[in-house]
């Protein structure tokens, strides 16, 4: 099948994997054919950022290791930065030990809805605290964070994982969530007011204390996909992990907090430090995922007690905005989503959130539906926050294919029959269409299945399609193997 | 555009099917670049503004001018 990828021998639920550690330098030692270092310099203002843009607009998607990166300052930084590790869904699926990215959404649903507890190991079995930097050797500006877009005001971590807990039942929370980094000891921390760090920060600022917050950096994709996993509150996002990568995920007693906030013990980087009480801070613009740059924003600041890595450190950045960051949560989308739909709609075989439509779309895949179950699923969809259009097609849609997709709407819609549209849900505000002041989206739904048969067993009352036989497209494919067609007019 | 503040213009809202943009504009008052801001940093005069492109930190009284949308 196109696109189709073999699950490396890393791979999760791999027995060969068994007895190994699970962490960001063994991966990309396995994946290092996928790996890219380039040769020249790279400033970690906008450089290593406008890179991974040059790579998408040809297609591409490695992963990209800068050895030394130049820093803002002019120095270069003996940490290596590494981008566009989760650009490729074939590369994320093989992390996962699956074989092809386009069966991730039940694999997914199912694993992640399987949790496992994380293990606790000592701070002497933990790589991440190997080199331990506190009081004035704690300096965020030893790590080469980058300034990733045009408005961006400076350096932000964008692959610091926050981990937090709620302070009634003492369970962890984990979200990507971006960083600027101020001065040495001082960051900026942007927990949307919808996420659930930033309840367990309001909780514990309601108490009247600054909030305990802990930043890892790096670490196996397939980790990096757990602590992606949508879950209720509070739920552990250690346990998740455990349930994808199907063994308990490694942790170590963070060193401020200790067994209030773990840490991955093979991670590559830990910030810790607290969310001062009530104090908020100018932060952003930032270029978000929307592929906009979002507005300034009154965000948190972090004051840093202690930072912690492991010897030869490698520092991790998500290129915001692009495959790199959309690919990997919307991987995840399509687990939630599916075990959203497939509780409604039981014919339900598949789910796409495509990264052109940013995180707002989906494509449901349908096989021989029951009356209503199509439009059951897709309402169910849409009360999905993150989507805001949605689209259920039949299992002879590839709808990892646009064409095809297209091809649907083309063919199987009416569009008042077939469409509708529902004002008032909750979605995300960084939409540029949104209303100013509004604080819910109005979406879409389109049904571009075909009718159902009169009864089992009959034909679909619709044409068939037009397609030449197997055998002949096999054999027409064989006569084209071998030419060089560079040159030949494209569509 | 009514003015509320000397340096806030507010852009109407038109019709409902009328397309009118959400995103509010800060002029900085040091180096007069705009930079875009949001509703709930707009809601907190206590915290200062900063201007990405020459880093100015400022109150939104004293912002050059402040474009508002909604």
């Amino acid at each position: 099948m196109p696109n189709a990828r073999t699950a490396r021998r890393i791979g999760v639920g791999s027995s060969s994997r068994r007895g190994t550690i699970l962490d960001l330098r063994s991966y990309l030692a396995a994946e290092k054919a996928s790996v890219f270092r380039p040769a020249q310099a790279l400033s970690t203002v906008h450089e290593i950022t406008a890179l991974q843009y040059a790579l998408e607009k040809q297609g591409r998607h490695p992963i990209v290791v800068v050895e030394k990166p130049t820093l803002a300052n002019g120095t270069t930084s003996d940490i290596p930065v590494v981008c566009n590790l989760t650009a490729s869904r074939a590369l994320v699926a093989g992390a996962l030990g699956i074989n092809d990215h386009r069966s991730a959404a039940p694999i997914y649903a199912k694993k992640t809805g399987n949790p496992i507890a994380p293990k606790v190991v000592s701070a002497k079995d933990a790589p991440v605290q190997e080199i331990v930097l506190e009081g004035d050797k704690a300096d965020l500006t030893l790590l080469p964070a980058l300034k990733q877009h045009m408005f961006d005001p400076g350096a932000y971590l964008t692959a610091a994982h926050a981990t937090t807990y709620d302070p009634d039942t003492g369970v962890d929370n984990t979200a990507i969530q971006r960083c600027w980094v101020k001065s040495k000891s001082r960051m900026s921390y942007y927990p949307y007011p919808a996420s659930h760090n930033n309840r367990n920060m309001r909780k514990f600022w309601a108490k009247g204390q600054d909030c305990p917050v802990v930043f890892w950096i790096g670490h196996h994709p397939a980790v990096l996909m757990g602590t992606q996993a949508k879950l209720g509150y509070p739920e552990s996002h250690w346990s998740a992990c455990g349930g994808l990568i199907g063994e308990p995920l490694r942790v170590v007693p963070s060193r401020t907090f200790g067994d209030k906030i773990m840490v991955p013990a093979d991670a590559e980087i830990v910030i810790e430090g607290y969310a001062l009480k009530d104090q908020l801070e100018a932060d952003g613009p930032f270029g978000e995922y929307t592929g906009y740059s979002g507005p300034q924003v009154a965000a948190p600041v972090i004051q840093v007690t202690c930072i912690t890595m492991r010897k030869n450190a490698l520092y991790h950045d998500y290129g915001s905005g692009l495959t790199d960051m959309l690919v990997p949560d919307n991987m995840a989308m399509e687990g939630k989503v599916y075990s959203l739909v497939k509780a409604v709609a039981p014919s339900l075989v598949n789910v796409h959130v495509p990264a052109q439509g940013r995180r707002f779309h989906a494509y449901l895949q349908f096989a021989k539906p029951g009356p209503g179950e199509v439009r059951d699923g897709l309402t169910a969809a849409l009360a999905y926050r993150r989507l805001k259009m949605v689209i259920a097609v039949d299992d002879d849609i590839d709808l990892f294919d646009d064409s095809e997709m297209m091809f649907a709407l083309a063919t199987r819609v009416q569009w008042s029959r077939d469409s509708f549209a529902i004002d008032g849900l909750s979605g995300s505000l960084l939409d540029p269409s949104t209303p100013a002041g509004s604080k819910t989206l109005s979406k879409m739904a389109i049904d571009a299945t075909f009718p159902l048969p009169p009864f089992a067993g009959a034909p679909s009352p619709v044409p068939p399609r037009s397609k030449v036989p197997e055998a002949a497209f096999t054999s027409a494919t064989k006569a084209l193997a071998g030419i060089d067609m560079s040159e030949w007019p494209t569509l | 555009m009514s003015q509320s503040k000397t340096n806030i213009e507010n852009i109407p809202a038109g019709a409902p099917w009328e397309k009118t943009g959400n995103t509010s504009w800060t002029q900085c008052p040091s180096c007069k670049g705009w930079f875009h801001v949001g509703p709930g940093i707009l809601n907190r005069p206590d915290v200062k503004l900063h201007c990405p492109t020459c880093s100015a930190d400022f109150s939104q009284s004293d912002a050059a001018r402040i474009i508002k949308a909604g």
